[in-house]
């Protein structure tokens, strides 16, 4: 099935194809460009610790990190090492995993038909020993120090702890030392059958390459997966913080913070379309032009490192402010504040219409670049709707819109404060 | 075709050059003011164009000028300060959709240029000076800046490392200068930068994109005819220097990881030529991952996550760095030298080589798609004194022999190693 998603607004359109395999191809081939950049994602991130693929078992229960454990362990096959093979191809390769989201992916100028294969074999091939297991370990262990000792890292998980009661989301995606000792070559494999089946990724390519040439190799590499029937346990979350404030000393030369606030969690289209509201709620409340970002700045309470997002999964929300403060506890109180006076004043109509044309010129300027387009048309992809969408969901915004997430979505007694401050006795020089 | 720049001198020591393709949905001006690095200036200019991005005569008002800037689309400016070798190169940037691409067909170009010469030329002053207000927090931000470096300890010992190995060189001069400069800006010192800046840098203006430059440049050959200008000569020649002895210097703190870097001088590069063939020894040997490095130190000792070596032909350094356990710095400073003397021998196969020249045609293909990697790689060719297009450089790296890579090899000499080691106790944690 090849259906051709068009945009009258920007003139542009991609291919979706749904592969026999089961695998579906989002194609976006870019007139003028020198690279293609191709990634292959499973729906399968750090909070998926608990599934099963037959309803009349229990649930099984893997230790935390084996979604990236699973990513460093696929580059290996029998025959050797991805990364050796993409070393005869010039592409450059990488991997990521995020909450709820497994990707592979690659950039190249060249050869392009030959990384493809390399990539659509190598994910589609699982291979795991006891030996290779233990090697990674050591590895691993490291990238999670690496990780420990980077503050920007431990103000976002220490908020979401702080956030969450229950959900795995508060756990680290590497997992810990001890939980990635638990892992084995066989939980692996059994991990691998549960997620890696073809209906349940997505292969996005764009930029310099032909759709038929994707086609072609899918057809050649992948063979069709069985029907897939896999089950989330539903994590019963509630919808309060598990506490308030949550501190770490840490040498750091200024005090870091993250505000976070709690959202329901909603239907995975519903959760997106308020996710790209909420932005434009942030850019009226805090953004450059906001006067609450003014007076936080002049009184020296932020820095150019603030920022705002609004983040959104299967069965997670929250809006997070975070930056560099002298005072976060201040700054914290400020934001609230704002919060609240917005939500019994109401948005100004002006300020809205130019938070929405930031937020749109944002949205447009993603679309400038081969990676970037793979990585929306995938995300998007999971949340039930395509590309252009997010352009039309911006484009189409109201205010009324926008009151409504404010007023439901900005609780401000469903808020988390995570700080980060100096070591007492910080040896600085 | 982006592949071609076009360069001409619209001033007294001012060029303006362009890289225009249809394919991109943006515009992006870049002002670059060159002079060379010194202790006692270096903070005074740093803070130069987070003052300009403040505001300026006409948009006397901060939050205005974000107003504005959301108006144009999310348009964005930007402020910052780069080094080159030993110049220090403040940059102000304007980046916003094109025309083409907004709802209503909004005239971009033009007001992005209007704004860039606005901040540039007309900054806001009182009775001739910057705003005490805003050099007041301006300082602070920029304090905040400096000590930061400290909160990335991988940064953080890398800086230190430099600062050994340049020691009482103007290349040892921080981009924003030190603390205690930073401190003692006033809005004399800051203005009279400012002035110093317009009056002395060699200026390179970059406009890339697929709008017309014609006006733009046209409106800075304007303005810029305006100043008397005394330009200084910018000398690009390449640092040519050779370690003497090594020198080790340990730092303790409570991370969780060591940080190990060392940092090598390149001695005898003078041609285009020779920085190609240190360019690639230093991809071969840590730029990829398929690199000694990586395939020694992370793959067959489990070492390490990180273990990269990068060129810097401005400086003239070639550094390596990785994060390790405190105990087994030494097995990594052995197996890290252990991997350069193997290039140094020659005992690397010639299939490394290939593929290393795959990898770096494929990135030096990809950087034509988009508008920040054709910035970087244009401005650092023209720093350099020498010209080409990417592609140009394909031509010259893919002839580089094995020979070629050993002879560049030899030419290194190790200067400084620096660790940051966990302390005791932090490691038994």
């Amino acid at each position: 099935m090849k259906q051709q998603i068009r945009s009258e607004r920007i003139r542009e359109s991609y291919w979706k194809i749904q592969h026999p395999s089961g695998l579906t191809l989002l194609l976006y081939p870019m007139e003028g460009f020198s690279s293609a950049y191709a990634m292959m994602t499973t729906d399968y991130g750090s909070v998926d610790l608990t599934f099963r693929t037959d309803s009349s078992v229990p649930f099984t229960q893997i230790p935390a990190g084996t979604a990236h454990f699973l990513e460093h362990k696929m580059f290996e096959n029998k025959d050797g090492d991805a990364f050796a093979k993409y070393a005869a191809t010039g592409a450059s390769a990488n991997a990521f995993t995020s909450f709820d989201k497994t990707s592979y992916l690659f950039g190249c100028a060249d050869q392009f038909e030959e990384s493809l294969r390399i990539l659509l074999e190598f994910v589609s091939t699982p291979y795991f020993t006891p030996q290779t297991v233990s090697k990674e370990q050591g590895i691993i262990g490291q990238e999670i120090k690496m990780y420990d000792d980077n503050p920007d890292w431990r103000v976002l998980f220490n908020l979401l702890k702080a956030i969450y009661v229950h959900h795995p989301i508060a756990i680290d995606i590497a997992g810990t030392v001890e939980s990635i000792a638990q892992i084995t070559a066989d939980s692996l494999y059994e991990t691998y059958r549960a997620f890696y089946n073809l209906h349940n990724m997505v292969l996005a390519v764009a930029g310099n390459f032909s759709p038929d040439v994707v086609i072609r190799i899918a057809d050649q590499v992948l063979s069709p997966a069985p029907k897939l029937q896999l089950e989330r346990a539903v994590v019963d979350e509630p919808e309060q913080v598990a506490q308030k404030r949550i501190e770490q000393k840490f040498p750091v030369a200024a005090p870091m913070f993250c505000l976070g606030l709690k959202i329901r969690p909603s239907a995975p289209r519903e959760g997106v379309v308020n996710s790209v509201i909420q932005e434009i709620v942030n850019e009226v409340l805090a953004g450059d032009a906001s006067g609450l970002y003014r007076r936080l700045y002049d009184q020296g309470l932020i820095n150019a490192t603030f920022d705002s997002e609004a983040d959104v999964g299967k069965d997670f929300a929250a809006v997070i402010f975070s930056g560099e403060s002298k005072d976060p506890d201040r700054a914290a109180q400020e934001i609230m504040k704002e919060i609240e006076r917005l939500q019994s004043q109401g948005i100004d109509p002006e300020a809205f219409a130019r938070s929405k044309k930031a937020v749109y010129g944002r949205y447009v300027r993603m679309l400038n670049r081969p990676d970037s387009i793979a990585n929306a048309m995938t995300s998007a992809y999971f949340s039930g709707l395509d590309l252009y969408d997010l352009l039309d969901i911006v484009a189409d915004a109201t205010l009324e819109q926008a009151q409504k997430r404010l007023a439901e979505d900005y609780r401000t007694d469903c808020a988390a404060l995570s700080v980060i401050s100096p070591l007492d006795e910080t040896a600085k020089e | 075709m982006s592949d071609v720049m076009k360069r001409v001198k619209i001033g007294d020591g001012v060029h303006f050059s362009t890289i225009i393709d249809p394919k991109f949905k943006s515009n992006r001006i870049s002002v670059n003011l060159l002079l060379p690095l010194e202790e006692a200036t270096a903070a005074d200019r740093a803070i130069v164009p987070f003052l300009l991005r403040l505001r300026y005569r006409d948009c006397p008002d901060f939050t205005r000028l974000n107003e504005k800037l959301c108006d144009l689309y999310g348009a964005a400016v930007d402020g910052d300060v780069r080094k080159y070798g030993a110049y220090q190169i403040v940059n102000l940037s304007v980046q916003a959709l094109d025309d083409r691409y907004t709802i209503d067909q909004a005239p971009l170009v033009q007001e992005c240029t209007q704004l860039a010469c606005g901040m540039l030329f007309d900054p806001y002053l009182e009775n001739g000076l910057f705003s005490q207000t805003d050099v007041q927090l301006e300082r602070q931000n920029l304090i905040d800046t400096i000590e930061s470096e400290f909160n990335d300890k991988r940064e953080y010992a890398i800086g230190k490392c430099m600062s050994i190995l340049f020691g009482d060189s103007p290349m040892a001069v921080k981009k924003y200068g030190s603390r205690e400069r930073a401190a003692q800006i006033t809005p004399e010192s800051a203005t009279q930068a400012y002035r110093d800046l317009l009056r002395r840098a060699a200026v390179e203006i970059l406009f890339l994109g697929c709008g017309d430059p014609s006006a733009a440049q046209q409106i800075f050959a304007d303005r810029f005819a305006e100043i008397a200008r005394s330009p200084i000569a910018y000398d690009g020649s390449l640092p040519v220097q050779k370690a003497e002895k090594v020198r080790s210097v340990r730092e303790e703190m409570d991370v969780a990881q060591g940080k190990l870097v060392m940092g090598f001088r390149t001695g005898e590069v003078r041609t285009p030529d020779d920085v190609n063939a240190m360019k690639m020894m230093a991809a071969l040997y840590g730029g990829t991952p398929f690199s000694r490095l990586f395939q020694h130190v992370r793959e067959k000792l489990s070492l390490c996550y990180y273990c990269a070596a990068r060129y810097d032909k401005s400086s003239g350094i070639l550094m390596v760095d990785s994060g390790v356990e405190t105990e087994n710095e030494p097995k990594a400073r052995e197996e890290i030298l252990h991997q350069l003397s193997v290039l140094q021998q020659g005992e690397f196969p010639q299939e490394e080589l290939a593929s290393t020249i795959l990898t770096m045609t494929n990135a030096l293909k990809s950087t034509v798609d988009t508008l920040s990697g054709l910035e970087n790689w244009y401005l650092t060719q023209i720093l350099s004194g020498y010209v080409e297009s990417p592609l140009e450089n394909v031509e010259k790296i893919s002839r580089i022999t094995k020979q070629e890579i050993q002879q560049a090899a030899a030419k290194i000499t190790l200067d400084t190693v620096f660790f940051l080691a966990a302390k005791k106790e932090a490691q038994d944690q």
